[in-house]
Formats: C-alpha cells, structure tokens, sequence
C-alpha cells in the first residue's frame, strides 16, 4: 500500500471518527449536564410570582416554592401566608395531583379567581395561569433549573 | 478585569463566553476539514484540499456567528448551534461531492451550481438562525396572534392548492415574481405555533374533562373538533397536493404534541385509528398512494419504474458497507443519469451512507438525535406552557421529518418525498429549519448576564425601551 492510500484512507476514517468524537464530546457534557439534574431533583414542584399586590404584602416580584400540597390564607399555619386585609384565614388550596395542578376555595369570604373566573369546586390550572386572592395577584410557574 | 473588558461594559457590552460551543466548533470544523481533504485528495489522486473557498467561507460564517452570540450575552444552549454546523457541514460536503449540474439557477447575475447555491442557502439559513437567536427576547409576538398565525398558514394553504407548480408529482412549489418556493415547508413551523398557543390555553380543560359513553370515556367532544380539522387538512394534502410526507408530517407532530399537552394516550389511540383509517381509504382511492405501499412491500415488483429509486439506494447502501466507499469513490451517476433520482433531495441520506458507510449513517442519525434531546430539554426547563409546548413541538418538527425520510430511505416505512432538515438542498427547507434551530435557540435563553452593579443598562435593551415607546406612540395616534 503506497502512502497516499493510506493517507486517504485515513483521512476518510478520520472525518467519521471525528463525528464521532464531536457526538462522544456532547455526550459527556449532557451527562455531567444530567447529573447536576438529578442534584437539583429535590427542587420544588413549581412557584407562585406575586404580580401585584394593592397593600404591598408580599412584595410584588417575590418568589414562592410550591409543594405538592399548599393551603393559602392569612393564618400564620397555613403553608403560603398571604398578609392581605382581604384574604380569609383559610382561604384555598393549591394541589399538584399527578398530571396537573388544582385550586379549590375553602370558602373565603372574598373568594379565589382563576384567570379572572371565580373558583368553584375544583378546576385544574396550567403554568402561566393567573390567580387572584384578596388583592394580591399571582402567577403560577415552573421552578427555576438552577 | 482587563481594559478590553472595561471598554465593552462602558458601551453596555456585556460578553458571556461560550467555551463548549467553541470547543465543539473546532472539532466540527477538524471533522468537516478532514472530509473534505478526502473528496479532493480522491479526485486529485494525491493530497489535497481542492477549491476549500466554499468550506473556509462556510467555517467563517460559523465562528462568527459564535462571536455574535458571545458579544450579545446571550445564556443559551451551547450545543445546539455545533450541531446545526456539523450538519449544515456535511450537507456542503455531499453538495461538493454530487454532480454540480443537478441544479443550477443564477442569482443576482450569476449562474451557480449545485454546491454554491446550498453555500447561498445554508448561509442565508444561518443568518436567519442567528438573528432569531439574538433578537427574539419576548415569544408575545408569537403566543398573542395564534389565530392569526392559523389563518396564514391555510391562506398558505390554499394558495398551493390554487396556484401550485407541480414538482416531482406533487403540487408543491408556488411562485411569486422570481421567487419560488415550497410553503408546506414554513407551513410546519406556523402549525406548531398555534398548536402550542392553542393547546397551553386548552391543556387544563383538554385533559381533565371527559365524555363518558356508557364505560367508555372520551376525551370532551368540543375540543375534539380541532383534532378533526387537522385530520381533515392532512387528508386535503394527501389528496389535492399528493404530498404524502407532508400530511404524515403534519398529523404525527400533532398527535405528539397533543399527547405531551395532555398526557393521554386516548387521544393518540383515537388519532391512529382515524390515521389508519383515513389510510385504508386513500389507499383504495388513489393509485399514487397503492404506489407507495407497494413499492415498499416489494420494489421488485416494478423495476424499471416505481421502485427503481429504492433499488437503486438498496444497491447503493450494499456497496457502502460499513466504513463506505469514502468520500468521492461511490456510484451516484451511470454515464449522465444520476443513479439514484432525486439524491440531492430525498435521498440524500443515501449517497451519505454509501460513501460514509454504516458508521457515517448511524453518526448522522446520531446528530439528529442530539438536537431531540437539547430541544426537549429546553422544553422541560421551560418557564411556562407555551413556551414548552412551542419547544418540544419545533423539536419534534425536525426529528420526525428526518425518521419519516430516514425510514423511507432505508425502506423501513414506506418512502414519502420530504427534505432531510439541514441536509437536503433545497432554499426553503434550509431557511426554516434554521429558523426553527434560531427560534429553539432563543427558547433556551436565561436572559443576559445580571448588569454589574453601577454600569449603564444594556444597549440592545435600551433600543428596545426606545422602540416600546415609540410604537406605544404610534397606537396611541391610531386609535
């Protein structure tokens, strides 16, 4: 075999071998990407963003880690207190059921509105979907990656 | 930090490198070099790299597009963009590889063949990637006029319906003045947009309600209509476009993407019924469908006609082998006819594993494999429904249309005409798909570099305020 034989047969196995390093190289970096995944596995379910707020409590833009079950009022023993002169005690609940999110009123006063529509029994919500209690606004949303 | 650094920051530059993108550019570039010293050195007959002009000017567009993004600082994925590149990559080279007079068209005075022209569109391809990429910061424009996209996308419809030129049997192309392409390729990308704004609004009642029938239980049977509506539009395409790959295109990106809206496999039950249903019809119907079946089953049965092109890939395929011919050693033409018809297009996937072997083949499909699991990782992180939903379905838009070809190709299901994205030539399916990569890039994004504390805001956002303002004005004057 000559040397440019071989020298083209190398270069033709080169470039395969070369995807093939390309696809090796993102291969590790989607595993370490994986793990640091799984590190993050207990993170919480999903967030409420405070939107508005008319008395300033809690402030607009404030963050709020959600579990599987969340009971909202303005008692301090509820999971997400919500300090609003307008929000019942107990006022409703916020659960994550297998495949979607819920709220159900627990019989507030003032009531509980999804999307603008008052909340009865229970209806199922999406990320991105708005809800209002008392005078504070807030949206439902994935928790951060990071 | 350094006076270069300094100076950016007091003009509002805020860089954030991208070191794993640049990484994987190199060795996509070392790969891309490697392939096409082998084409030249082989037509040579001693070593070699031939005209490199089209790689050297490709590969530069690349690295600039990088810088681009390192300029802007811009967070997002760092592996999506090398892939499209090693792609778009290979696609040059096969260009380079194939019989220049496939196709020849002059563009603004010059006339160019067949490896110019895909240099043209790749790059007008990237261009449109990389300023999807960078500019695209709100998805308002996109998640507001869902309906308006919807219409246009059937106005587009019709259009091919009325007005289209018949390409290669099915009615595909349309022509306005001196430009010529193929809608049903934008089409998709419009498709997965009002589907995710259509089914982030729905998805609740979507997949929490039900009919019941007796113990049956159905999916709500108002919500059923959009289904039936696109069952009918892709039956529509079948039949007056006779654009089979299309309409599978279209109904299996829509029965995914509603599974992955409402997690239930009722839906996709009940659309592959009526899938296979529609099916049995069409097949009893119009012979051009009976064609494909048959030609799939047995292409031996016909030859000299309707199976000779699958014949032709099964024969290329057997002298690939597993390492290929290499690189310029294959058979793609017989004296003047290319051996295979349509290989620059549909089956291109097989001049790629006849010269690249089993290995090339697996390696490519490998590629596509990258972009699914970037894609519906964006879509998993994604900060709400729409945008996860628009992620996952631009995803599914270009890994299932390389399976459908893919398979068609390798007779592994039946062979339906649709592009190989980022492969095959052809100007519009290369602009779209780069648009998709552009827009999936823009979806990953984690939105810039927090400002350090005390410097001026960021040019491009202080632009943006300007512009708010300004059209704020304009519809105020309006109204």
């Amino acid at each position: 075999m000559d040397v440019f034989t071989l020298s083209l047969w190398l270069l033709r196995i080169g470039f395969v071998v070369l995807i093939y390093v390309f696809l090796f190289m993102v291969a590790r970096a989607l595993w370490q990407d994986l793990r640091a995944g799984v590190s993050g596995a207990g993170r919480p379910l999903g967030r409420l963003v405070v939107i508005a707020a008319k008395e300033g409590r809690p402030a607009p833009g404030t963050s709020l880690p959600l579990d599987a079950i969340n009971s909202i009022g303005r008692d301090v023993n509820n999971s997400i207190v919500v300090d609003d002169s307008f929000v019942s005690a107990d006022h409703a609940m916020l659960t994550f059921r297998g495949r979607a999110w819920y709220i159900e009123d627990r019989g507030s006063t003032n009531g509980t509105y999804l999307n603008g529509q008052k909340v009865e029994g229970l209806l199922p919500l999406g990320y991105g979907d708005e809800l209002q209690i008392g005078q504070v606004r807030l949206r439902l949303e994935r928790s951060r990656p990071e | 930090m350094t006076a270069a650094a300094r100076a950016l920051y007091a003009v509002g530059i805020r860089p954030h490198f991208r070191w794993r993108e640049l990484g994987l550019l190199v060795v996509v570039s070392a790969a891309l070099v490697a392939g096409w010293a082998s084409l030249s050195s082989f037509r040579a007959g001693e070593l070699a790299l031939g005209e490199a002009g089209l790689l050297v000017s490709y590969l530069a567009l690349a690295f600039a597009i990088h810088v681009a993004f390192v300029i802007t600082g811009r967070r997002m994925d760092q592996i999506l963009f090398p892939t499209a590149t090693m792609l778009a990559g290979i696609s040059l080279l096969l260009m380079q590889r194939l019989p220049q007079d496939l196709v020849e068209q002059s563009i603004a005075g010059r006339d160019l063949t067949l490896a110019p022209l895909q240099l043209v569109w790749i790059a007008s391809g990237f261009v449109i990637l990389a300023a999807l990429a960078i500019f695209v910061r709100s998805d308002g424009w996109l998640r507001r006029y869902k309906y308006t996209w919807a219409a246009a996308g059937i106005g587009l419809l019709l259009l091919v319906f009325l007005f289209g030129e018949v390409t290669g049997g099915a009615r595909l192309t349309l022509r306005i003045g001196p430009l010529a392409g193929q809608p049903s390729e934008l089409l998709k990308v419009i498709l997965v947009v009002f589907l995710a704004g259509y089914l982030a609004e729905n998805r609740a009642l979507l997949s929490a309600s039900s009919t019941r029938i007796g113990r049956l239980q159905l999916p709500p049977l108002p919500y059923m209509l959009p289904m039936l509506a696109m069952w009918g539009i892709a039956l529509a395409i079948v039949i007056v476009q006779r654009d089979l790959g299309a309409a599978l295109l279209y109904f299996l990106v829509f029965l995914a993407l509603l599974y992955v809206a409402t997690r239930r496999a009722s839906y996709v039950v009940l659309g592959l019924v009526m899938f296979v249903a529609g099916g049995a019809v069409l097949y009893g119907l119009f012979p051009h469908v009976q064609d494909r079946i048959n030609i799939w089953i047995d292409p031996f049965s016909d030859p000299q006609g309707a199976g000779y092109q699958i014949i032709r890939a099964m024969y290329a395929y057997g002298r690939g082998g597993i390492l290929g011919t290499g690189l310029g050693a294959g058979l793609p033409q017989v004296g003047n006819v290319p051996s295979i018809p349509a290989i620059h297009t549909d089956f291109v996937f097989a001049a790629l594993a006849e010269e690249m072997g089993m290995l090339g083949g697996l390696a490519l499909l490998g590629l596509y494999a990258l972009i699914a699991q970037r894609g519906f990782r964006i879509a998993a992180t994604a900060a709400d429904d729409f945008r996860a939903l628009l992620a996952t379905g631009l995803t599914l838009v270009v890994v299932i249309q390389a399976a459908i070809i893919c398979g068609g190709n390798l007779r592994v299901v039946p062979l339906t005409g649709i592009t190989l994205p980022l492969i095959s030539y052809g100007g519009s399916s290369i602009l779209v798909n780069g648009a998709v990569i552009g827009l999936l890039l823009a979806l990953s994004d984690r939105g810039v570099e927090p400002p350090p504390p005390g410097t001026r805001p960021n040019v491009v956002r202080r632009l943006g305020r300007r512009a708010r303002g300004l059209g704020g004005r304009v519809e105020e004057a309006l109204s």
